[in-house]
């Protein structure tokens, strides 16, 4: 009797046990009372349930402070306008979140509701498989289908996935200052680039400040330089089969950036410094130049000189010719998506309209060209544009921008992830010298093909 | 409650949760890998291709991978050749200094309390070519900058050094234990008989740790084996994939590429590997030591 008490006992601990592990969570707080009530009926007609909404953003660290002022100014605005929401912020490095955090999510089918992601091809490959929300209905609502300047990148299949923060432009901040002391001017073609960095690297100055441990920053570089042996339009044709990684223009690009690194255009030991890093040689006159996207304006917003003009300027890379025309890298490719699941929730999917209708406005938009110089996405007046680009770097970078007559998305946005994987390590390799650029092209090209044979 | 014990019912219901925890968190995540590591599937797709050996024949075809399998070798090698034997020494120093004992034993513990990512960017300032402590050494004696994380010459030792940092003192309290835990007569017994200090220290100390000694061992050849983070913190593979790592070497080639049928045959590969290490090393010294009567 007694061991078959105990027996009994022990199945109904273990099975508690088993049964707590795998019951769903209610932690919910009492529903919430919202608004004025005047009496025990309105009372209960006004509560509503409170609800977490989970964001995953990138705006981490000193250089995105601003940025992440505007998400939580964002945030409260949205919560304000639903009953019962709490949006939780839960900020990442943009790499690791692109690359693995967020990618594990989407593997588990779990991803928070709003995220940080970027379009092309990423936003396309979970969109496939059903895991983001189809926004197009929520941007017919709120009449904003045809505010975006370009929406391709988060376009998969006709539905809309995704909306882009902001665009940018690549291109060379350079300092002022060092140019008008020593008599240079801005290149217009890349033999002047070149002849300029010699002059700068031969007063004992770093030509161009890079940081490539993460391959990114330098393939920045490389991107602009095929571009222009290339063809503004020959990346869009890698994934066709149209264009070859090894065509002989390709291995001119990259040779001349293997060139550049054993000429010394950049400080040695490029490949052990962090992208963040880059910004200090800059800043700290070790360097005199540096490629980088227009994001990274807001960085030289404090370095004013006694006029309070900004010490940096900014250019595009020059063509290889004189009136060949600029071409640069113009992208809207960063932004937000939302999980499919958002769907099945009416609460939630409230929230993520008050969020898009928020975020998405003339107002975060002119303010991010204001105090980062991100440049907008969405459709603004000249006027507008002009009037809140807080300082003369930003309407420089404006004025460079509308003198483009080449732009093109990244090449990460038009290659397949594991092409991408392959060039990333291609590139560090050539930097180091370890390997030629025929070499890596050719290898390069194999993964291409692969991929395009496996339908990706 | 004494017969109840005598039911082997009972011993099997008290293995339950275990047995659920041990199912759920290793057994079904093997043998997922495993299947999966047979599949083209992108990780996100909710149906895939069965490809056969075709992500094992693909690993073992690029050098990429076998860059990172001998990054595991050096990293098995330190820690046994240098890391094991410092372990060692420092125990006995350790256990045999009379004052500030628990100072040492606190200092030398305190690198493996910290997160992996704070030590990674505590070691790169050490490193750094221009205002680094090791730079700054080096140059008092005239010796030129030398690029710890970005130089493929010296990265891999870099981070070797930087891992053997966190982790030694760990190894130090666990042979502490050991040491300490030694009858003091025996090694009276030793001064008595003339033993110098040396010589108790190899001829009793040490074979007396030997069966702790082999645990740390064993726990070093399986920390090498999955080492990724602090390499990910500290040269992110770089520079070039000389500091690449099998573990490093999946992330970046399934995750990052959206290939996790591929990442799932390393992920069997790295398990294959560490099984064979540790087998061998059960087989080669462990019983042979375990055979050695005092």
């Amino acid at each position: 009797m007694r061991k078959s008490l105990i027996m009994m006992l022990s199945l109904i601990f273990v099975a508690g046990a088993l049964v707590a592990g795998c019951g769903k969570s209610n932690n919910s707080a009492e529903p919430v009372n919202t608004g004025t009530t005047n009496g025990e009926n309105a009372s209960q007609s006004s509560k509503v349930e409170p609800f977490e909404l989970k964001m995953r953003h990138i705006e981490i660290g000193e250089p995105n402070k601003n940025r992440l002022a505007r998400l939580e100014a964002v945030k409260q605005k949205t919560e304000e306008q639903v009953p019962g929401l709490t949006i939780k912020l839960d900020g990442v490095d943009s790499e690791v979140n692109r690359k693995d955090k967020l990618r594990s999510e989407m593997a588990a089918g779990n991803p928070p509701d709003i995220f940080d992601a970027f379009g092309s091809p990423d936003i396309g490959v979970y969109a496939k498989e059903g895991l983001v929300l189809d926004i197009g209905p929520i941007l017919d609502e709120l009449n904003l289908k045809e505010r975006f300047i370009n929406l391709d990148p988060w376009t998969y299949d006709g539905k809309i996935y995704g909306l882009p923060k902001g665009g940018s432009i690549e291109g060379y901040f350079y300092n002022k200052e060092y140019f008008a002391a020593k008599g240079l001017e801005v290149p217009k073609t890349l033999a002047e680039l070149e002849a300029l960095a010699e002059k700068v690297k031969a007063d004992g100055k770093v030509p161009f400040a890079q940081g490539s441990k993460d391959a990114w920053v330098p393939l920045m570089t490389t991107n602009n330089l095929w571009s222009y042996y290339a063809g503004a339009d020959f990346t869009a044709g890698f994934k066709t089969g149209e264009s070859k990684w090894n065509d002989p223009k390709m291995v001119e690009a990259v040779s001349k950036h293997q060139e550049w690194v054993k000429k010394g255009y950049f400080k040695k030991g490029e490949l052990g410094i962090d992208y963040n890093s880059q910004r200090n040689q800059l800043l700290t006159d070790e360097a005199v130049m540096m490629y980088d996207g227009s994001w990274a304006s807001s960085v030289f917003n404090d370095a004013v000189d006694a006029d309070g003009k900004s010490k940096f300027g900014f250019f595009v890379m020059p063509p290889l010719n004189e009136g060949d025309g600029f071409s640069s890298m113009v992208d809207s490719n960063n932004g937000y998506g939302f999980s499919a699941k958002v769907a099945d929730d009416p609460q939630k999917l409230e929230a993520v309209k008050a969020f898009i209708k928020t975020f998405f406005s003339d107002e975060v938009q002119l303010q991010s060209l204001k105090e980062d110089g991100l440049l907008p996405s969405m459709i603004l007046s000249e006027g507008d544009l002009q009037a809140n680009a807080a300082n003369d770097l930003i309407k420089e970078i404006i004025l460079r921008m509308n003198e483009l007559e080449y732009k093109w998305p990244a090449f990460d946005a038009l290659v397949q992830a594991e092409v991408n994987t392959e060039l990333s390590s291609g590139i560090h390799r050539v930097i180091e010298g370890v390997q030629d650029p025929q070499a890596m092209l050719d290898a390069l090209q194999k993964v291409q093909e692969e991929a395009n044979a496996a339908g990706e | 409650m004494n017969k109840a014990m005598r039911n082997p019912l009972m011993y099997a219901l008290f293995l339950i949760p275990t047995f659920i925890g041990i199912v759920l968190f290793f057994i079904y995540p093997v043998i997922n890998a495993a299947f999966y590591s047979f599949t083209d599937w992108n990780g996100i797709a909710k149906t895939y291709n069965f490809n056969g050996f075709a992500n094992y024949t693909k690993s073992m075809s690029q050098n990429a991978f076998w860059v990172s399998v001998r990054n595991n070798g050096f990293f098995i090698l330190f820690s046994v050749f240098i890391q094991v034997p410092l372990i060692i020494l420092f125990s006995l120093l350790i256990a045999n200094v009379k004052k500030l004992k628990g100072l040492y034993k606190t200092a030398v513990f305190m690198p493996s309390v910290m997160s992996t990512a704070v030590i990674g960017i505590l070691w790169g300032f050490i490193y750094e070519p221009d205002i680094g402590l090791f730079n700054n050494v080096l140059g008092l004696f005239g010796i030129d900058k030398v690029y710890w994380l970005s130089d493929r010459n010296w990265a891999m030792i870099s981070i070797l050094i930087t891992n053997a940092w966190q982790w030694t003192g760990f190894y130090i309290v666990m042979v502490l234990a050991a040491i300490i835990s030694i009858p003091k007569e025996l090694d009276e017994a030793a001064m008595i008989d003339g033993a110098t200090g040396f010589q108790r220290a190899m001829r009793i100390t040490m074979p007396l740790i030997m069966p702790i000694v082999s645990v740390v061992i064993m726990l070093s050849i399986a920390g090498a084996m999955k080492a990724a983070d602090i390499i990910i913190v500290m040269t992110k593979g770089g520079p070039a994939g000389s500091t690449e790592v099998m573990a490093t070497y999946m992330l970046k080639h399934s995750i990052t590429s959206f290939k996790y049928g591929y990442g799932n045959s390393i992920a069997v590969l790295i398990f294959i590997f560490t099984l064979i290490i540790t087998a061998l090393y059960q087989v080669l010294v462990v019983r042979r030591t375990e055979r050695i009567e005092y």
